[in-house]
């Protein structure tokens, strides 16, 4: 029978100075958490680890694997050992949490963080008959907005795995903005405890994600922690919570991808931090090195036409902020006196087959990487 | 020769335009035509997305229809831009109703979303199209004794829809470094930290906390240059590192610039001689 080593994790604060591993032969088949009872029953009855459905329900079973976060009863041996070549794989238990014993945490600081951001429904009276007999009507559009999100089963692998918690200690946790978003979409919810569950959010390091999607990836549920940060971003900048850096980026993105259809990195600093030097000190070191600066980003040839779509989608849709017409109208400035032509004229000119331009709209062309001699 | 549709994203254009030239030349040596998809835009950067999703499907839409238009496969050479373009993609492929929607907007530019064309990043592309081989016969000036530090970035790993390699244990950056004949370090502690680009403008100090421990992490490890397939995670590296409060001044490496240099470029032309912090290994 094919078998490998499994290194344990073994700790009890209450014999253990400090913990140390030990190995288990255990055989190649069914999931990992086969593997952990097999070791139970055969080999070491003083093993802890926590399990109950078998069925990837209860969420009790994450631990990690050479690292990884993983739900033990959905994970199939085979599979680590494929992706682990053969080598033993290292079992610890989850990150982020206190270690109760062996491969047991403690849950409570992660439930307590999830508590702050209201993670219940708070009826709406209008919405919500007072009659507890009378039903309160749920369509199946509605359930949409939140249908991934109800899945999760609080196993904690996001929490371990998160980036954000590992380097931000009041980080409320994937899994809860997750929970928190869920009635921020709920129509039977009431518009206060919807404010009340962003500004907790915010204080609770809504800006601090890092966008990794780690989380994303080792739910076992399907939940999308890193997108509903997103969605939660939005919520915020559109009930007017604009002044943190985070509000002024998307502000950035917004009109400049409209404008140009481009970011400007030149003048990211300046419009989030309001500093001036970042964009000077970097165009000053680019050309000490030789490389010519551009303030503003080619314009694309489909531009106005790009501006078509992006305003047709925005007319539409549930958005976070209004183009900021006047802010379009200085970048198209700063745009035609670089280029010496209005925005449109430009366009037009920079990809007419002109071989003979010169100047700067020559000069575009080489940035866009055709030939123009 | 293959040729292939490139999208630059912000990444090539304005103070990194010269970078463009790099990537063509080091591409021609593995036999591979990039043809510059110029009117795409800037996918929104994973940003636009808390704006209004749908929004950040429509403008990636039209970016893979581009390259479509021309029969082309699109290579994405940004970690970040690869993911919301194949979730893009990954959301328009499943819902007929939201292809149908955005199609009608891209009608009054002539395009179509048909699904029809694959998105690479640069990763995949070298693997399943290039393949390690050409990469190893392109090499004229093999990275030996150069000690790099493998660093993949988020986005090309997580989540596991989108994802390129092996989330968990992937294989395809070391390969391509070997292939250079480098020395490959890919396990040192913090070899999965995020590199904390996209908190620079949302929370700072985290950007700043990230790159603490993987630049102390490859510095223990004894690295002469840290090597990523993200122009992000490189920004990170080269440009923010320098804000941190004692910078340990590791330096860093786009991917295609140590291709470009072991195929035969020398430092300047291949990019590592740009960099705010300095490249000293010859
Ligand atoms: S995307 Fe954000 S919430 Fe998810 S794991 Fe990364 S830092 Fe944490
Ligand atoms: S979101 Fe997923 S990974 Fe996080 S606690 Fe819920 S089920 Fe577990
Ligand atoms: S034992 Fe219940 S989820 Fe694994």
């Amino acid at each position: 029978m094919e078998t490998v080593t499994l290194k344990v994790f073994r700790f009890d604060p209450e014999k253990d100075k400090i913990p140390y591993y030990r190995d288990y032969e255990v055989p190649v088949e069914g999931t990992l958490l086969n593997a952990l009872l097999y070791i139970k029953e055969n080999l070491d009855p003083t093993i802890s680890f926590r399990a109950f459905c078998r069925s990837e329900v209860c969420g009790s079973c994450s631990v990690r694997v050479n690292g990884k976060t993983k739900l033990a009863c959905k994970t199939p041996m085979k599979e680590l050992v494929k992706t682990w070549k053969g080598k033993p794989l290292r079992i610890d238990p989850l990150n982020h949490m206190k270690v109760i014993r062996d491969l047991v945490v403690d849950i409570d600081k992660p439930i307590e963080k999830m508590k702050t951001l209201i993670p219940w429904l708070v009826p709406d009276p209008r919405v919500v008959p007072s009659d507890p007999r009378h039903e309160s009507i749920i369509y199946p559009e509605e359930m949409e907005l939140y249908k991934d999100q109800i899945h999760c089963m609080l196993c904690f692998s996001c929490y371990s795995a998160c980036e954000a918690v590992e380097d931000n200690e009041r980080y409320r946790g994937p899994f809860a903005f997750s929970k928190a978003y869920r009635f921020q979409v709920d129509r039977r919810d009431i518009e206060t405890a919807k404010e009340k569950r962003i500004r907790y959010s915010i204080s609770g390091g809504l800006w601090s994600c890092v966008q990794c999607q780690k989380c994303i990836h080792v739910c076992p549920k399907g939940v999308k922690p890193a997108e509903d940060i997103q969605n939660l971003r939005g919520q915020a900048v559109k009930k007017g919570f604009t002044d943190k850096p985070g509000a002024k980026k998307l502000k950035h993105y917004v009109d400049w991808i409209y404008a140009t259809g481009q970011i400007n990195r030149l003048y990211l600093p300046e419009e989030v931090y309001g500093n001036k030097e970042a964009r000077k000190k970097l165009t000053e070191e680019y050309e000490r090195m030789g490389i010519e600066v551009w303030e503003v980003p080619k314009p694309t040839k489909g531009l106005m036409k790009f501006r078509d779509i992006y305003l047709e989608i925005l007319s539409r849709e549930d958005k976070a902020l209004e183009l900021d017409f006047s802010h379009v109208r200085k970048i198209d400035k700063m745009v035609s006196d670089i280029f010496k032509a209005d925005i449109c004229t430009i366009v037009d000119r920079a990809h007419q087959n002109n071989r003979k331009s010169k100047g700067l709209i020559g000069k575009l062309k080489g940035l866009l990487g055709g030939s123009d001699d | 020769m293959i040729k292939v549709g490139f999208y630059q994203g912000c990444c090539f254009q304005g103070q990194d335009a010269h970078m463009f030239e790099t990537m063509k030349e080091v591409f021609r040596m593995i036999d591979v035509e990039l043809e510059l998809l110029e009117e795409t835009t800037c996918c929104g950067g994973n940003t636009i997305d808390e704006e209004n999703r749908k929004l950040s499907y429509a403008i990636n839409a039209r970016n893979i229809a581009l390259a479509e238009a021309k029969g082309l496969d699109m290579l994405i050479s940004c970690n970040t831009c690869y993911m919301v373009i194949a979730k893009a993609k990954n959301a328009l492929d499943n819902n007929k109703k939201l292809r149908d929607e955005i199609n009608e907007l891209l009608k009054e530019e002539g395009l179509e979303y048909r699904g029809t064309n694959k998105i690479y990043h640069l990763l995949d592309f070298f693997r399943d199209v290039v393949g390690y081989d050409r990469i190893r016969k392109a090499v004229k000036r093999p990275l030996k004794g150069w000690k790099v530090g493998a660093y993949y970035g988020c986005h090309v790993l997580y989540p596991k829809h989108t994802a390129i390699d092996d989330g968990d244990n992937p294989s395809s950056l070391q390969e391509v470094l070997k292939a250079l004949g480098a020395e490959v370090i890919d396990d040192y502690e913090a070899k999965d930290t995020c590199c904390g680009y996209h908190a620079f403008f949302t929370d700072k100090t985290m950007t700043m906390k990230k790159l603490n421990r993987i630049l102390g992490s490859v510095k223990k490890a004894g690295v002469d240059i840290v090597a990523t397939p993200c122009p992000l995670c490189f920004k990170s590296f080269d440009i923010y590192q320098l804000q941190m409060e004692n910078p340990p001044m590791v330096p860093s490496a786009f991917l295609p610039e140590l291709m470009a240099y072991a195929f035969g470029l020398d430092k300047r032309k291949s990019g590592l001689g740009h960099h705010l912090i300095e490249v000293k290994k010859e």
